[in-house]
Parts: structure tokens; C-alpha cells; sequence
């Protein structure tokens, strides 16, 4: 019982915080993100093996996919780009960064699902166990570390403002800052200030939004399943360290509020993989169909402003 | 056990204290080996296999596309094969109720021919047999008058040529039988002889 407690540790945040080997230089996380990208391309060249069409000599057979993580590899990848990429990007854009956007998807979920491992508390439990306190070397939620999300935020950063140079040119870059206010009426010229300062503001907040979701998410679930595992270890303590039916209810309750919420957690992981991903694609999409937004917007811009200017009378 | 982890908890504690610091200059090592990581990641992924993953989704979807083109094809050639053999199946049964029609018909000629031909020839044989019939009566009847007008004649003569006794007068009647025998023996022995063999 006194073990099991331990999961919950000392305190709720010990989960997601990370932990120093190496004398600081080389962490938990990073440790962590190493093994997880080394199994990430494990995994995608073994799905990508069973995706890929066979020799002639498999006749029909060369077109299916054997096995399940390859075929769920390739229902998310055609979900993905059928429902959700391509009416935001379109096929000329959805082909160009695919590759990208399925990266930073699958990239990001399975550190998010690695974290749900409880590699972390296993650890724990075999220091206990043994007596030995040892330092843990890998596991809890990379994602959890607001450098790790914003370093994958600002590679989708820099693609998302290289995709804006190249499509829109360095005037048109200006004038999506601008609000597609210049060329305009002079008297706007204050308005235009103002939604430049916006504009570029956004720029920058729009990954760092990513950055700080993935991470504020991450370490919410966690530390929610650690609060709640932790009542009955509160509990115990409270009634001096002997079981009574009291702490045993309460323990119970609380590990199948844990129980519930990791069940949340699972999904959370994919969602946030998804909408970290879906955001960088809407992010480029923003870039890419400036020209055709940006007709509709001066004409809802003009109309606004012109309404502003000169009210009608109803 | 409990003390014992409260005071492994507590060192930990410690531990993370003094880390702390350390892990305030190194914060950025996490992030940056990210960046590391999914850098490589990336261009592994970008070279070797999302273009696998594409080219197999494209080539299942085109497949797929080819496979219902081609059963689309063959759905309209089926069709147009069903259109023909119904067709074909809708004139022949025409042709065949045509022909049935026909042979009906003529069946139909046939049997009324035959049976007018049979009722002529009935009526022809049965005037024939009632002719015959009635000719042969009439020979009969010619023959038996011309018969008994000779034996009356030859009675008569006999008598005129002498007075008879009762004993002349049968045996005149016995030679005139007698006579009368013979002459109807020799007749049949001509139509015997006259007969066909």
C-alpha cells in the first residue's frame, strides 16, 4: 500500500519536472527525447515498410498493409490528409509539407503517449524496494518541459514564415503584416500601425500559443493523476500511518479518479499531437491563401472602416 | 518502510535543491536536443519514408481507382450483353411463335385437305358400291327372267311338239332340269375359267 503511495511521490509536480543526470548538462527529458526519437524512426521505416506497395509477384496482395501499428499508421496519415489537410492547404500545399506535418504529429505523440508509461513511478518503485534511492535516467512527459514543445513550436516557426517569404514575397509579407491596408487611404495610416505592431506580434505568438498549449496540457494531466494518487498517501498520513477502511476508501476512490483521468490522458495525447500539428497547417495556410483572403478581407476591412468613417443613415 | 521513504523523499528533496540550480543553467539542453532529435527525425522520415508511405497510399488509391474504373466497364459491358441476349432471347421466342403459328396453319390445311379428300373419296366409293350393287341386282334380276323365260319356252315347246303321259310329262320336266343343271355347270365352269388365276 505504503509502495503503491509512492507513485503519487513526494509531490504532484515530481512528475513532470525533469530530473538531473549527468550533473545537470544531460537530463531526464533529454535522455528520454533521444530514446524516443530513435524508436520513432524505428517505427515509421517499419510502417513505412508494410505501407509500401510489394513486388508484382504478391499480385493483390502487394497493395495491403500487414500489421496493425502500419495499419494505423496509414489510417491517421489518410484521415489526416484527406479530412483535415487538404481543405486547409489544398493538394499542392498538403503535398509540400506532409512529410512535415505528419513528423511533427506522430513525433509529438509518442512522446506524449511515452509519458503515460509510468516508467518514472516503476523506477521509484525499485528504489524502494531495493532501498537504494537511484536518480531516474528515462521516462515521465518530454512534452512537459516548455523548451522541448517550444523548440519543436519554433522549427514550425521558421516553416511557417520561409513557406509565408516564398509564396507571398517580401511585399506581400509587408502587406499581410499591414493588414492588406497598404495600398490604402493615407488617413489609415494609423490603423495600419497598429495592425502591423499586431501582426508581428502574432507572428511570434501564434508558436509560441503552440508551444505553451502542448506544455500547459501536459503537465495538467499529469500533475491531476499525481494530486489525486496523492489523497490516499494525505490520508495515510493523516491517520498516522495506519490503514483504516477510511484511508482505504479514500485510496481507492482517488486511484480510479487516476485510473479515469489516464484514460483522459491517452486521448489528450493524441489531441494535443493533433492540434499542435493542425495549428502549424492552418498557421501555413494563413500564408499561402493570403491573396484570396486578403480580397475578402480589404472588402470586409473597407466595408468596416467605411462604415465606421461615414455611418449611414438607417 | 514509511520513515525510510519520507527520508529518501527528503534527500530527494535536497537533491533537487541543489540541482535546481544546475538544472537553471541546462534548461535549454532538453530544447535543443529536441531540436537535434527532430531535425534528424525529420530528414530521415523525409528521405526514406514518407515517400514510401505516399507512394504506397497513391498507388492503393490509384488501384483503387483503376479496379473500379474497370469494374464500371465491366458492368456497362454486361449490360449491354444482358440488352443483346434479351434481345435475342425476345426474337427468337418471336421466331419460334412465328414458326408455331405456321405449322398450326398448316397443320390446320393439312387435316382439312385430308379430310375433305377423305369424305370425297367415301362418297365416291360408297356411289361406286351402291352402283355396283344395283348393277349386279339388275344383272341378277335380267339373268334369273332370261333363265326362267327359256326353261318356260323349252317346257312349252316340249309340250307343243307331243302329247305327254304323266311319266313324259316328268321326264320333260327332269330333262329340262337336267338341262338346266348342265347349262349352269358349264356356265360355271366358263366363269372358272374365265377367272384370273
Amino acid at each position: 500500500m505504503e509502495l503503491l503511495l509512492q507513485f503519487a511521490a513526494t509531490e504532484p509536480t515530481d512528475h513532470v519536472t525533469d530530473k538531473y543526470v549527468l550533473g545537470g548538462f544531460v537530463t531526464m527529458h533529454t535522455i528520454t527525447v533521444v530514446v524516443i526519437g530513435a524508436l520513432f524512426v524505428w517505427a515509421m521505416f517499419a510502417a513505412a515498410k508494410a505501407i509500401a506497395t510489394g513486388p508484382e509477384s504478391q499480385g493483390n496482395d502487394r497493395y495491403t498493409t500487414k500489421g496493425r501499428w502500419a495499419q494505423f499508421v496509414e489510417v491517421v496519415v489518410t484521415y489526416l490528409h484527406d479530412e483535415m489537410l487538404i481543405p486547409v492547404l489544398g493538394e499542392k500545399h498538403t503535398k509540400r509539407f506532409l512529410p512535415y506535418l505528419m513528423t511533427v504529429f506522430f513525433f509529438v505523440l509518442f512522446i506524449n503517449v511515452f509519458g503515460l508509461i509510468p516508467l518514472l513511478d516503476v523506477q521509484h518503485l525499485i528504489g524502494d524496494l531495493t532501498g537504494k534511492h537511484f536518480k531516474t535516467y528515462i521516462g515521465g512527459t518530454a512534452t512537459a518541459s516548455i523548451t522541448v514543445t517550444g523548440a519543436l513550436a519554433l522549427v514550425s516557426f521558421v516553416v511557417i514564415q520561409i513557406h509565408g517569404f516564398r509564396e507571398l514575397g517580401i511585399k506581400g509579407y509587408l502587406q499581410h503584416l499591414c493588414g492588406g491596408l497598404i495600398p490604402g487611404p493615407i488617413y489609415l495610416l494609423p490603423v495600419v500601425a497598429i495592425v502591423f505592431v499586431v501582426e508581428v506580434a502574432g507572428q511570434f505568438i501564434k508558436p509560441a500559443a503552440l508551444a505553451i498549449r502542448l506544455f500547459a496540457n501536459m503537465v495538467a494531466g499529469h500533475t491531476l493523476m499525481a494530486v489525486l494518487l496523492g489523497f490516499g498517501k494525505v490520508a495515510l498520513d493523516g491517520a498516522g500511518g495506519s490503514l483504516t477502511l477510511g484511508v482505504g476508501g479514500i485510496t481507492l476512490i482517488s486511484a480510479l479518479g487516476a485510473l479515469a483521468i489516464s484514460f483522459l490522458e491517452l486521448f489528450v495525447a493524441f489531441l494535443q499531437a493533433f492540434i499542435f500539428m493542425f495549428l502549424t497547417a492552418v498557421f501555413i495556410s494563413l500564408m499561402s491563401h493570403h491573396e484570396e483572403e486578403h480580397d475578402t478581407h480589404d472588402h470586409e476591412h473597407e466595408s468596416t472602416l467605411a462604415a465606421v468613417i461615414e455611418p449611414t443613415a438607417p | 518502510m514509511f520513515a525510510m521513504n519520507l527520508i529518501l523523499a527528503a534527500e530527494d528533496t535536497a537533491g533537487h535543491a541543489a540541482g535546481a540550480e544546475v538544472m537553471d543553467l541546462y534548461n535549454w539542453v532538453p530544447g535543443v536536443t529536441s531540436l537535434i532529435v527532430f531535425g534528424i527525425a525529420f530528414v530521415v522520415l523525409y528521405l526514406k519514408v514518407w515517400p514510401k508511405i505516399t507512394q504506397g497510399l497513391d498507388d492503393r488509391q490509384n488501384k483503387i481507382r483503376e479496379e473500379i474504373a474497370a469494374a464500371e466497364r465491366a458492368r456497362e459491358k454486361a449490360n449491354l450483353a444482358l440488352v443483346e441476349y434479351e434481345q435475342n432471347v425476345a426474337k427468337a421466342r418471336e421466331q419460334a411463335d412465328e414458326m408455331i403459328a405456321t405449322a398450326r396453319a398448316d397443320a390446320k390445311v393439312v387435316a382439312e385437305e385430308l379430310r375433305t379428300k377423305n369424305a370425297a373419296d367415301l362418297a365416291t366409293m360408297k356411289s361406286r358400291a351402291t352402283a355396283d350393287i344395283a348393277a349386279a341386282k339388275r344383272a341378277a334380276i335380267v339373268e334369273l327372267h332370261a333363265e326362267a323365260a327359256t326353261l318356260a319356252t323349252s317346257v312349252a315347246s316340249k309340250i307343243l311338239r307331243r302329247e305327254i303321259s304323266v311319266e313324259d310329262q316328268q321326264q320333260l320336266v327332269q330333262e329340262s332340269l337336267a338341262e338346266l343343271a348342265a347349262q349352269q355347270t358349264a356356265e360355271t365352269e366358263h366363269g372358272m375359267a374365265g377367272a384370273p388365276s
